[in-house]
Protein backbone atom coordinates (compact mmCIF):
# COMPACT_ATOMS: atom_id res chain seq x y z
CA UNK A 1 0.00 0.00 0.00
CA UNK A 2 2.56 2.53 1.05
CA UNK A 3 4.71 3.96 -1.71
CA UNK A 4 7.15 5.67 0.55
CA UNK A 5 10.52 4.42 1.73
CA UNK A 6 10.89 7.29 4.14
CA UNK A 7 9.31 7.36 7.54
CA UNK A 8 6.28 9.56 7.28
CA UNK A 9 5.32 10.42 10.81
CA UNK A 10 8.09 11.53 13.11
CA UNK A 11 8.84 13.03 16.47
CA UNK A 12 11.80 15.22 17.14
CA UNK A 13 13.18 16.67 20.30
CA UNK A 14 16.47 17.78 21.78
CA UNK A 15 17.21 14.30 23.16
CA UNK A 16 20.03 12.55 21.28
CA UNK A 17 20.38 8.76 21.13
CA UNK A 18 23.50 6.96 22.34
CA UNK A 19 26.34 5.70 20.11
CA UNK A 20 24.89 2.25 19.48
CA UNK A 21 21.48 3.66 18.63
CA UNK A 22 23.17 6.08 16.25
CA UNK A 23 24.96 3.20 14.52
CA UNK A 24 21.72 1.30 14.11
CA UNK A 25 20.02 4.45 12.82
CA UNK A 26 22.75 4.95 10.21
CA UNK A 27 22.45 1.34 9.14
CA UNK A 28 18.67 1.72 8.73
CA UNK A 29 19.16 5.00 6.85
CA UNK A 30 21.38 3.35 4.28
CA UNK A 31 19.31 0.19 3.99
CA UNK A 32 15.98 1.96 3.56
CA UNK A 33 17.43 4.56 1.20
CA UNK A 34 19.50 2.29 -1.03
CA UNK A 35 17.35 3.29 -4.00
CA UNK A 36 18.18 6.94 -3.42
CA UNK A 37 21.86 6.05 -3.19
CA UNK A 38 21.56 4.13 -6.45
CA UNK A 39 19.88 7.08 -8.06
CA UNK A 40 22.53 9.52 -6.85
CA UNK A 41 25.26 7.20 -8.13
CA UNK A 42 23.66 7.03 -11.57
CA UNK A 43 23.10 10.80 -11.68
CA UNK A 44 26.75 11.33 -10.73
CA UNK A 45 28.00 9.02 -13.46
CA UNK A 46 25.67 10.59 -15.99
CA UNK A 47 26.88 14.09 -15.18
CA UNK A 48 30.56 13.25 -15.16
CA UNK A 49 30.32 11.42 -18.45
CA UNK A 50 28.27 14.10 -20.12
CA UNK A 51 30.11 17.33 -19.51
CA UNK A 52 33.40 16.56 -21.21
CA UNK A 53 34.14 15.90 -24.86
CA UNK A 54 35.58 12.44 -24.33
CA UNK A 55 33.24 11.59 -21.45
CA UNK A 56 34.15 8.47 -19.56
CA UNK A 57 37.15 7.85 -21.79
CA UNK A 58 38.99 10.24 -19.50
CA UNK A 59 38.67 7.69 -16.72
CA UNK A 60 40.67 5.30 -18.88
CA UNK A 61 43.15 7.87 -20.15
CA UNK A 62 43.80 9.55 -16.81
CA UNK A 63 45.73 6.75 -15.08
CA UNK A 64 47.57 5.95 -18.32
CA UNK A 65 48.76 9.52 -18.73
CA UNK A 66 49.86 9.69 -15.12
CA UNK A 67 51.70 6.41 -15.60
CA UNK A 68 53.54 7.94 -18.55
CA UNK A 69 54.66 10.90 -16.44
CA UNK A 70 56.14 8.62 -13.76
CA UNK A 71 57.71 6.29 -16.32
CA UNK A 72 59.52 9.23 -17.92
CA UNK A 73 60.50 10.63 -14.52
CA UNK A 74 61.66 7.43 -12.82
CA UNK A 75 62.78 5.10 -15.62
CA UNK A 76 64.22 7.61 -18.06
CA UNK A 77 65.44 10.54 -15.98
CA UNK A 78 66.26 8.87 -12.65
CA UNK A 79 67.30 5.67 -14.47
CA UNK A 80 65.73 3.29 -12.00
CA UNK A 81 66.54 -0.34 -12.67
CA UNK A 82 63.08 -1.66 -11.75
CA UNK A 83 62.05 -4.02 -14.58
CA UNK A 84 58.66 -3.50 -16.24
CA UNK A 85 58.29 -0.17 -14.44
CA UNK A 86 55.08 0.88 -16.29
CA UNK A 87 53.20 -2.10 -14.81
CA UNK A 88 54.93 -1.62 -11.45
CA UNK A 89 53.72 1.97 -11.15
CA UNK A 90 50.31 1.32 -12.68
CA UNK A 91 49.52 -1.17 -9.91
CA UNK A 92 49.74 1.78 -7.48
CA UNK A 93 48.22 4.52 -9.65
CA UNK A 94 45.04 2.53 -10.21
CA UNK A 95 44.00 2.26 -6.53
CA UNK A 96 45.36 5.72 -5.69
CA UNK A 97 43.33 7.51 -8.39
CA UNK A 98 40.27 5.79 -7.04
CA UNK A 99 41.08 6.72 -3.45
CA UNK A 100 41.81 10.35 -4.33
CA UNK A 101 38.61 10.91 -6.27
CA UNK A 102 36.63 9.18 -3.50
CA UNK A 103 38.03 11.52 -0.85
CA UNK A 104 37.65 14.65 -2.97
CA UNK A 105 34.07 13.87 -3.91
CA UNK A 106 33.21 13.01 -0.30
CA UNK A 107 34.58 16.32 1.01
CA UNK A 108 32.16 18.27 -1.16
CA UNK A 109 29.27 15.81 -0.86
CA UNK A 110 27.44 17.59 1.97
CA UNK A 111 28.38 21.20 1.37
CA UNK A 112 27.30 21.19 -2.28
CA UNK A 113 23.83 19.97 -1.26
CA UNK A 114 23.29 22.79 1.23
CA UNK A 115 20.09 24.03 -0.40
CA UNK A 116 18.53 20.60 -0.43
CA UNK A 117 19.53 19.93 3.18
CA UNK A 118 17.80 23.12 4.27
CA UNK A 119 14.51 22.22 2.65
CA UNK A 120 14.13 18.48 2.92
CA UNK A 121 14.37 15.93 5.69
CA UNK A 122 16.46 12.98 4.60
CA UNK A 123 19.35 11.00 6.07
CA UNK A 124 22.43 12.98 5.10
CA UNK A 125 24.65 9.92 5.35
CA UNK A 126 23.41 8.84 1.92
CA UNK A 127 25.38 11.70 0.34
CA UNK A 128 28.97 10.63 1.16
CA UNK A 129 27.90 7.01 0.76
CA UNK A 130 26.69 7.74 -2.77
CA UNK A 131 29.80 9.64 -3.86
CA UNK A 132 32.05 6.92 -2.46
CA UNK A 133 30.11 4.20 -4.24
CA UNK A 134 30.07 6.24 -7.45
CA UNK A 135 33.85 6.61 -7.29
CA UNK A 136 34.21 2.83 -7.62
CA UNK A 137 33.68 3.50 -11.32
CA UNK A 138 37.14 5.07 -11.38
CA UNK A 139 38.57 1.74 -10.31
CA UNK A 140 36.42 -0.25 -12.74
CA UNK A 141 37.37 1.96 -15.67
CA UNK A 142 40.99 1.76 -14.57
CA UNK A 143 40.86 -2.01 -14.98
CA UNK A 144 40.53 -1.50 -18.74
CA UNK A 145 44.02 0.00 -19.27
CA UNK A 146 45.37 -2.49 -16.73
CA UNK A 147 44.01 -5.38 -18.78
CA UNK A 148 45.38 -3.82 -21.95
CA UNK A 149 48.84 -3.40 -20.40
CA UNK A 150 48.91 -7.00 -19.21
CA UNK A 151 47.68 -8.50 -22.44
CA UNK A 152 49.68 -6.35 -24.83
CA UNK A 153 52.99 -5.89 -23.03
CA UNK A 154 53.37 -8.09 -19.95
CA UNK A 155 51.68 -11.34 -20.82
CA UNK A 156 54.16 -13.35 -18.73
CA UNK A 157 53.00 -11.50 -15.58
CA UNK A 158 49.37 -12.58 -15.90
CA UNK A 159 48.47 -15.03 -13.17
CA UNK A 160 45.54 -16.50 -11.31
CA UNK A 161 46.31 -14.18 -8.41
CA UNK A 162 44.44 -11.43 -10.28
CA UNK A 163 41.21 -12.91 -8.90
CA UNK A 164 42.18 -11.44 -5.51
CA UNK A 165 41.87 -7.88 -6.87
CA UNK A 166 38.22 -7.51 -5.74
CA UNK A 167 39.18 -8.64 -2.22
CA UNK A 168 41.88 -5.98 -1.94
CA UNK A 169 39.51 -3.41 -3.44
CA UNK A 170 36.83 -4.34 -0.87
CA UNK A 171 39.22 -3.64 2.01
CA UNK A 172 40.21 -0.35 0.40
CA UNK A 173 36.53 0.55 0.03
CA UNK A 174 35.87 -0.04 3.74
CA UNK A 175 38.72 2.23 4.74
CA UNK A 176 37.76 4.87 2.18
CA UNK A 177 34.11 4.93 3.26
CA UNK A 178 35.10 5.57 6.88
CA UNK A 179 37.38 8.43 5.82
CA UNK A 180 34.64 9.77 3.53
CA UNK A 181 32.20 10.08 6.46
CA UNK A 182 34.77 11.97 8.52
CA UNK A 183 35.88 14.46 5.87
CA UNK A 184 32.37 15.12 4.57
CA UNK A 185 30.97 16.14 7.96
CA UNK A 186 34.04 17.99 9.22
CA UNK A 187 34.05 20.07 6.02
CA UNK A 188 30.61 21.42 6.95
CA UNK A 189 32.12 23.11 10.00
CA UNK A 190 35.63 23.79 8.73
CA UNK A 191 36.02 24.54 5.08
CA UNK A 192 39.80 24.13 5.41
CA UNK A 193 39.41 20.40 4.87
CA UNK A 194 39.54 20.93 1.14
CA UNK A 195 42.85 22.78 1.29
CA UNK A 196 44.38 20.48 3.86
CA UNK A 197 43.40 17.37 1.96
CA UNK A 198 45.13 18.52 -1.21
CA UNK A 199 48.48 18.57 0.56
CA UNK A 200 47.80 15.67 2.88
CA UNK A 201 46.92 13.41 -0.05
CA UNK A 202 50.04 14.36 -1.97
CA UNK A 203 52.24 13.69 1.06
CA UNK A 204 50.41 10.45 1.74
CA UNK A 205 51.13 9.26 -1.81
CA UNK A 206 54.85 9.99 -1.63
CA UNK A 207 55.17 8.41 1.82
CA UNK A 208 53.47 5.23 0.60
CA UNK A 209 55.36 2.65 -1.42
CA UNK A 210 53.89 3.76 -4.73
CA UNK A 211 56.73 5.17 -6.83
CA UNK A 212 59.11 2.86 -5.03
CA UNK A 213 58.29 -0.60 -3.77
CA UNK A 214 58.15 -2.05 -0.29
CA UNK A 215 61.48 -3.68 -1.17
CA UNK A 216 63.09 -0.24 -1.39
CA UNK A 217 61.92 0.45 2.16
CA UNK A 218 63.39 -2.85 3.35
CA UNK A 219 66.77 -1.76 2.01
CA UNK A 220 66.89 1.26 4.29
CA UNK A 221 65.34 -0.64 7.21
CA UNK A 222 68.74 -1.25 8.82
CA UNK A 223 69.60 2.44 9.03
CA UNK A 224 66.11 3.69 10.03
CA UNK A 225 64.42 0.74 11.75
CA UNK A 226 61.74 2.66 13.72
CA UNK A 227 60.85 4.84 10.74
CA UNK A 228 60.18 1.78 8.59
CA UNK A 229 58.02 0.23 11.32
CA UNK A 230 55.97 3.43 11.33
CA UNK A 231 55.60 3.25 7.56
CA UNK A 232 53.95 -0.12 7.93
CA UNK A 233 51.05 1.40 9.89
CA UNK A 234 50.06 3.21 6.71
CA UNK A 235 46.97 1.49 5.24
CA UNK A 236 48.39 2.10 1.79
CA UNK A 237 51.53 0.20 2.69
CA UNK A 238 49.35 -2.92 2.93
CA UNK A 239 47.16 -1.98 -0.01
CA UNK A 240 49.91 -1.04 -2.47
CA UNK A 241 51.94 -4.10 -1.51
CA UNK A 242 48.91 -6.34 -2.03
CA UNK A 243 47.93 -4.81 -5.36
CA UNK A 244 51.51 -5.06 -6.55
CA UNK A 245 51.85 -8.65 -5.38
CA UNK A 246 48.93 -9.83 -7.47
CA UNK A 247 49.43 -7.59 -10.51
CA UNK A 248 53.19 -7.30 -10.81
CA UNK A 249 54.92 -9.70 -8.44
CA UNK A 250 58.49 -8.64 -7.68
CA UNK A 251 61.49 -7.51 -9.69
CA UNK A 252 62.56 -11.09 -10.27
CA UNK A 253 59.57 -13.19 -9.33
CA UNK A 254 56.10 -13.88 -10.68
CA UNK A 255 52.94 -12.47 -9.02
CA UNK A 256 51.96 -13.92 -5.64
CA UNK A 257 48.98 -13.67 -3.33
CA UNK A 258 48.20 -10.43 -1.47
CA UNK A 259 49.54 -9.56 1.98
CA UNK A 260 46.80 -11.58 3.72
CA UNK A 261 47.71 -10.84 7.33
CA UNK A 262 48.06 -7.14 6.52
CA UNK A 263 44.70 -7.11 4.75
CA UNK A 264 43.01 -8.90 7.64
CA UNK A 265 44.41 -6.42 10.15
CA UNK A 266 43.47 -3.49 7.92
CA UNK A 267 39.90 -4.67 7.47
CA UNK A 268 39.56 -5.01 11.25
CA UNK A 269 40.91 -1.51 11.80
CA UNK A 270 38.77 -0.14 8.98
CA UNK A 271 35.58 -1.61 10.44
CA UNK A 272 36.32 -0.02 13.79
CA UNK A 273 37.18 3.27 12.05
CA UNK A 274 33.94 3.01 10.06
CA UNK A 275 31.89 2.54 13.22
CA UNK A 276 33.52 5.56 14.90
CA UNK A 277 33.19 7.67 11.75
CA UNK A 278 29.50 6.77 11.46
CA UNK A 279 28.86 7.74 15.08
CA UNK A 280 30.66 11.04 14.56
CA UNK A 281 28.63 11.71 11.43
CA UNK A 282 25.31 10.94 13.09
CA UNK A 283 26.24 13.06 16.10
CA UNK A 284 26.86 16.21 14.09
CA UNK A 285 24.21 15.58 11.41
CA UNK A 286 21.42 17.55 13.16
CA UNK A 287 23.56 20.69 13.02
CA UNK A 288 24.03 20.61 9.22
CA UNK A 289 20.83 22.48 8.37
CA UNK A 290 21.72 25.23 10.85
CA UNK A 291 25.35 25.68 9.86
CA UNK A 292 25.11 25.40 6.08
CA UNK B 1 2.59 2.81 12.62
CA UNK B 2 1.33 6.02 11.09
CA UNK B 3 -2.16 4.64 10.73
CA UNK B 4 -2.51 3.52 14.32
CA UNK B 5 -1.15 6.86 15.44
CA UNK B 6 -3.58 8.68 13.22
CA UNK B 7 -6.42 6.69 14.66
CA UNK B 8 -5.45 7.69 18.16
CA UNK B 9 -4.22 11.22 17.68
CA UNK B 10 -6.64 13.94 16.78
CA UNK B 11 -3.89 16.21 15.58
CA UNK B 12 -1.56 16.37 12.60
CA UNK B 13 1.08 18.50 14.27
CA UNK B 14 1.73 18.87 17.96
CA UNK B 15 4.34 21.43 18.96
CA UNK B 16 5.19 21.59 22.66
CA UNK B 17 7.39 24.32 24.03
CA UNK B 18 9.77 24.27 21.09
CA UNK B 19 12.88 26.40 21.07
CA UNK B 20 15.59 26.52 18.41
CA UNK B 21 18.97 27.79 19.40
CA UNK B 22 21.63 28.84 16.95
CA UNK B 23 25.25 28.74 17.94
CA UNK B 24 26.75 31.84 16.42
CA UNK B 25 30.23 30.35 16.58
CA UNK B 26 29.26 27.81 13.98
CA UNK B 27 28.31 29.84 11.00
CA UNK B 28 28.66 29.39 7.33
CA UNK B 29 32.15 28.97 5.88
CA UNK B 30 33.99 28.64 9.11
CA UNK B 31 37.72 28.12 8.96
CA UNK B 32 40.26 26.94 11.47
CA UNK B 33 41.75 30.43 11.54
CA UNK B 34 38.53 32.01 12.80
CA UNK B 35 38.27 29.28 15.42
CA UNK B 36 41.76 29.97 16.67
CA UNK B 37 41.18 33.71 16.69
CA UNK B 38 38.04 33.23 18.71
CA UNK B 39 39.81 30.90 21.08
CA UNK B 40 42.45 33.54 21.65
CA UNK B 41 39.91 36.29 22.22
CA UNK B 42 37.61 34.16 24.25
CA UNK B 43 35.88 35.93 27.03
CA UNK B 44 34.02 34.07 29.62
CA UNK B 45 30.35 34.64 30.19
CA UNK B 46 29.70 35.98 26.71
CA UNK B 47 26.64 34.26 25.34
CA UNK B 48 27.18 33.42 21.72
CA UNK B 49 23.85 31.79 21.17
CA UNK B 50 20.71 33.08 19.60
CA UNK B 51 17.19 31.73 20.03
CA UNK B 52 15.38 31.81 16.70
CA UNK B 53 12.31 30.31 18.34
CA UNK B 54 11.33 30.05 21.98
CA UNK B 55 8.36 28.56 23.86
CA UNK B 56 6.36 27.86 20.75
CA UNK B 57 3.38 25.58 21.30
CA UNK B 58 0.39 24.84 19.11
CA UNK B 59 -1.62 22.01 17.66
CA UNK B 60 -2.97 21.55 14.19
CA UNK B 61 -5.61 19.00 13.25
CA UNK B 62 -6.12 17.44 9.83
CA UNK B 63 -8.12 19.69 7.56
CA UNK B 64 -6.82 22.89 9.08
CA UNK B 65 -4.74 25.40 7.23
CA UNK B 66 -2.55 27.55 9.37
CA UNK B 67 -1.15 30.88 8.27
CA UNK B 68 2.12 31.93 9.87
CA UNK B 69 2.75 35.64 9.71
CA UNK B 70 5.24 38.04 11.25
CA UNK B 71 7.97 40.49 10.34
CA UNK B 72 11.13 39.43 8.53
CA UNK B 73 13.52 37.45 10.70
CA UNK B 74 10.84 36.56 13.23
CA UNK B 75 11.52 32.84 12.94
CA UNK B 76 8.75 31.84 10.53
CA UNK B 77 10.99 29.89 8.19
CA UNK B 78 12.78 28.26 11.12
CA UNK B 79 9.38 27.09 12.35
CA UNK B 80 8.67 25.49 8.99
CA UNK B 81 12.07 23.79 9.04
CA UNK B 82 11.28 22.34 12.45
CA UNK B 83 7.88 21.13 11.27
CA UNK B 84 9.54 19.51 8.26
CA UNK B 85 11.99 17.70 10.53
CA UNK B 86 14.93 19.48 8.92
CA UNK B 87 15.98 21.13 12.17
CA UNK B 88 15.70 19.33 15.49
CA UNK B 89 14.51 21.58 18.30
CA UNK B 90 17.02 22.54 20.99
CA UNK B 91 14.29 22.27 23.61
CA UNK B 92 10.75 20.99 23.64
CA UNK B 93 9.39 18.40 21.25
CA UNK B 94 7.18 18.02 18.23
CA UNK B 95 5.10 15.19 16.87
CA UNK B 96 4.07 15.11 13.26
CA UNK B 97 1.51 12.55 12.15
CA UNK B 98 1.42 11.92 8.43
CA UNK B 99 3.62 12.53 5.45
CA UNK B 100 5.09 15.98 5.15
CA UNK B 101 6.00 17.66 1.90
CA UNK B 102 8.49 20.39 2.42
CA UNK B 103 10.04 21.80 -0.71
CA UNK B 104 10.20 25.04 1.19
CA UNK B 105 12.04 27.34 -1.14
CA UNK B 106 10.70 25.78 -4.23
CA UNK B 107 13.14 24.43 -6.75
CA UNK B 108 16.23 25.40 -4.80
CA UNK B 109 17.32 21.80 -4.41
CA UNK B 110 17.47 21.02 -8.09
CA UNK B 111 20.60 19.62 -9.64
CA UNK B 112 21.53 22.25 -12.21
CA UNK B 113 23.19 19.86 -14.63
CA UNK B 114 20.41 17.30 -14.81
CA UNK B 115 17.30 17.68 -16.93
CA UNK B 116 13.94 18.58 -15.48
CA UNK B 117 12.78 15.01 -15.95
CA UNK B 118 15.82 13.59 -14.16
CA UNK B 119 15.24 16.08 -11.36
CA UNK B 120 11.65 14.87 -10.94
CA UNK B 121 12.99 11.37 -10.31
CA UNK B 122 15.81 12.60 -8.12
CA UNK B 123 13.35 14.59 -6.01
CA UNK B 124 11.17 11.50 -5.84
CA UNK B 125 14.09 9.45 -4.60
CA UNK B 126 14.87 12.06 -1.95
CA UNK B 127 11.23 12.08 -0.88
CA UNK B 128 11.34 8.30 -0.70
CA UNK B 129 8.89 7.57 -3.50
CA UNK B 130 9.37 4.47 -5.59
CA UNK B 131 10.42 4.76 -9.23
CA UNK B 132 7.27 3.37 -10.87
CA UNK B 133 5.13 5.56 -8.67
CA UNK B 134 7.16 8.60 -9.70
CA UNK B 135 6.98 7.61 -13.37
CA UNK B 136 3.21 7.52 -13.06
CA UNK B 137 3.16 10.98 -11.49
CA UNK B 138 5.69 12.59 -13.80
CA UNK B 139 3.15 13.17 -16.57
CA UNK B 140 0.88 15.20 -14.31
CA UNK B 141 3.89 17.04 -12.85
CA UNK B 142 5.07 18.03 -16.32
CA UNK B 143 1.57 19.10 -17.26
CA UNK B 144 0.99 21.13 -14.10
CA UNK B 145 4.40 22.83 -14.29
CA UNK B 146 3.67 23.71 -17.93
CA UNK B 147 7.26 23.95 -19.11
CA UNK B 148 6.87 22.15 -22.43
CA UNK B 149 9.98 20.78 -24.10
CA UNK B 150 12.20 22.30 -21.44
CA UNK B 151 11.48 19.24 -19.34
CA UNK B 152 14.31 17.47 -21.19
CA UNK B 153 16.74 20.40 -20.89
CA UNK B 154 19.12 20.92 -17.96
CA UNK B 155 17.67 22.95 -15.09
CA UNK B 156 20.35 25.61 -15.55
CA UNK B 157 18.58 26.72 -18.74
CA UNK B 158 15.32 27.37 -16.86
CA UNK B 159 13.97 30.77 -15.89
CA UNK B 160 13.30 31.28 -12.18
CA UNK B 161 9.57 31.10 -12.84
CA UNK B 162 9.92 27.74 -14.58
CA UNK B 163 12.03 26.45 -11.73
CA UNK B 164 9.46 27.54 -9.14
CA UNK B 165 6.64 26.00 -11.15
CA UNK B 166 8.40 22.66 -11.42
CA UNK B 167 9.26 22.76 -7.72
CA UNK B 168 5.67 23.47 -6.76
CA UNK B 169 4.40 20.75 -9.06
CA UNK B 170 6.73 18.18 -7.48
CA UNK B 171 6.04 19.31 -3.92
CA UNK B 172 2.30 19.03 -4.32
CA UNK B 173 2.30 15.88 -6.47
CA UNK B 174 3.49 13.68 -3.67
CA UNK B 175 0.07 13.63 -2.04
CA UNK B 176 1.24 14.94 1.31
CA UNK B 177 -0.80 14.69 4.48
CA UNK B 178 0.81 17.91 5.59
CA UNK B 179 1.95 20.57 3.15
CA UNK B 180 4.45 23.22 4.21
CA UNK B 181 4.69 26.26 1.97
CA UNK B 182 7.03 29.20 2.28
CA UNK B 183 6.16 32.28 0.23
CA UNK B 184 5.41 30.26 -2.88
CA UNK B 185 2.34 32.09 -3.88
CA UNK B 186 4.26 35.17 -4.84
CA UNK B 187 6.28 33.40 -7.52
CA UNK B 188 5.33 32.83 -11.10
CA UNK B 189 2.86 34.62 -13.31
CA UNK B 190 -0.80 35.39 -12.67
CA UNK B 191 -2.08 32.20 -14.25
CA UNK B 192 0.26 29.97 -12.29
CA UNK B 193 -0.50 31.83 -9.08
CA UNK B 194 -4.18 31.13 -9.57
CA UNK B 195 -3.45 27.50 -10.40
CA UNK B 196 -1.29 27.01 -7.33
CA UNK B 197 -3.88 28.61 -5.06
CA UNK B 198 -6.44 26.18 -6.43
CA UNK B 199 -4.06 23.26 -5.82
CA UNK B 200 -3.38 24.30 -2.23
CA UNK B 201 -7.11 24.58 -1.60
CA UNK B 202 -7.60 21.14 -3.11
CA UNK B 203 -5.04 19.60 -0.76
CA UNK B 204 -6.43 21.41 2.25
CA UNK B 205 -9.92 20.27 1.32
CA UNK B 206 -8.80 16.63 1.17
CA UNK B 207 -8.58 16.67 4.97
CA UNK B 208 -4.89 17.53 4.88
CA UNK B 209 -3.12 20.11 6.92
CA UNK B 210 -1.40 23.09 5.37
CA UNK B 211 1.07 25.42 7.03
CA UNK B 212 1.69 28.53 5.01
CA UNK B 213 4.26 31.23 5.61
CA UNK B 214 3.41 34.36 3.68
CA UNK B 215 3.34 38.10 3.58
CA UNK B 216 0.13 38.02 1.58
CA UNK B 217 -2.40 39.04 4.25
CA UNK B 218 -5.37 38.66 1.92
CA UNK B 219 -4.49 35.03 1.35
CA UNK B 220 -4.22 34.40 5.09
CA UNK B 221 -7.51 36.12 5.91
CA UNK B 222 -9.30 34.49 3.03
CA UNK B 223 -8.10 30.90 3.00
CA UNK B 224 -6.53 29.99 6.33
CA UNK B 225 -8.84 28.96 9.13
CA UNK B 226 -6.27 29.82 11.77
CA UNK B 227 -3.22 32.02 12.01
CA UNK B 228 -0.34 32.65 14.35
CA UNK B 229 1.75 35.76 14.59
CA UNK B 230 5.41 35.30 15.42
CA UNK B 231 7.68 38.10 16.56
CA UNK B 232 11.29 37.58 17.60
CA UNK B 233 10.80 33.86 17.97
CA UNK B 234 7.71 34.06 20.18
CA UNK B 235 4.09 33.48 19.34
CA UNK B 236 2.39 36.78 20.17
CA UNK B 237 -1.06 36.08 18.79
CA UNK B 238 -3.03 33.05 17.74
CA UNK B 239 -6.54 32.46 16.52
CA UNK B 240 -8.91 33.72 13.89
CA UNK B 241 -6.95 34.80 10.80
CA UNK B 242 -8.73 38.12 10.38
CA UNK B 243 -8.02 39.05 14.00
CA UNK B 244 -4.40 37.95 13.90
CA UNK B 245 -3.86 39.83 10.67
CA UNK B 246 -5.32 43.00 12.14
CA UNK B 247 -3.14 42.60 15.26
CA UNK B 248 -0.13 42.16 13.01
CA UNK B 249 -1.01 45.21 10.94
CA UNK B 250 -1.58 47.27 14.05
CA UNK B 251 1.73 46.22 15.58
CA UNK B 252 3.72 46.69 12.42
CA UNK B 253 2.06 50.07 11.95
CA UNK B 254 3.18 51.03 15.46
CA UNK B 255 6.74 49.78 14.93
CA UNK B 256 6.85 51.62 11.61
CA UNK B 257 5.77 54.78 13.39
CA UNK B 258 8.45 54.23 16.03
CA UNK B 259 11.06 53.74 13.35
CA UNK B 260 9.92 56.85 11.55
CA UNK B 261 10.21 58.79 14.79
CA UNK B 262 13.70 57.42 15.33
CA UNK B 263 14.73 58.34 11.81
CA UNK B 264 13.40 61.82 12.40
CA UNK B 265 15.40 62.06 15.63
CA UNK B 266 18.59 60.91 13.91
CA UNK B 267 18.06 63.30 11.04
CA UNK B 268 17.47 66.12 13.50
CA UNK B 269 20.86 65.32 15.04
CA UNK B 270 19.50 64.79 18.53
CA UNK B 271 20.95 62.01 20.68
CA UNK B 272 18.69 58.99 20.78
Amino acid sequence: MTTSEAHASFSSSAARPGPLALLREAFDDIRSRRRLIGYLVRADAKKKGADTLLGNIWWVLDPLLQMLVYVVLVSVILQSSQPDYPLFIFAAILPWKWFMSSVNDAIASITTQDRLIKQLKFPKIVLPTATTVAAILHFVFGLIPLGALLVLLYRDRISGNLVFLPVIAAVQFLFTLALAYVVSCVNVFYRDVENISRHALRMWFYLSPALYGAAALERIASSHPTLIELFKFNPFYVLFTSYRNVIYGSATGAPTGPDWSGLLALSGVSLLFLALATILFKRVEPAFAKVL
Amino acid sequence: MANTLRGRAAYAIDVRGVGVKYDLRLTRKNTLRTSFTRLAHRRRGVDRTFWALRDVSFRLVHGESLGVIGPNGAGKSTLLQVLAGIITPSEGAIDVVGKVSSLLTLGAGFDQDLTGRDNIFLAGAFLGIQGEEMARRSASIVEFADIGQFIDAPIKTYSSGMRARLGFAIATSVDPDILLLDEVLSTGDQVFRAKSKARVLEIAAAAKAVVLVTHDMNWVAEFCNRAILIEQGHVVAEGDPAEVVSIHQERSERSRAEKAAEVARILAGAPA
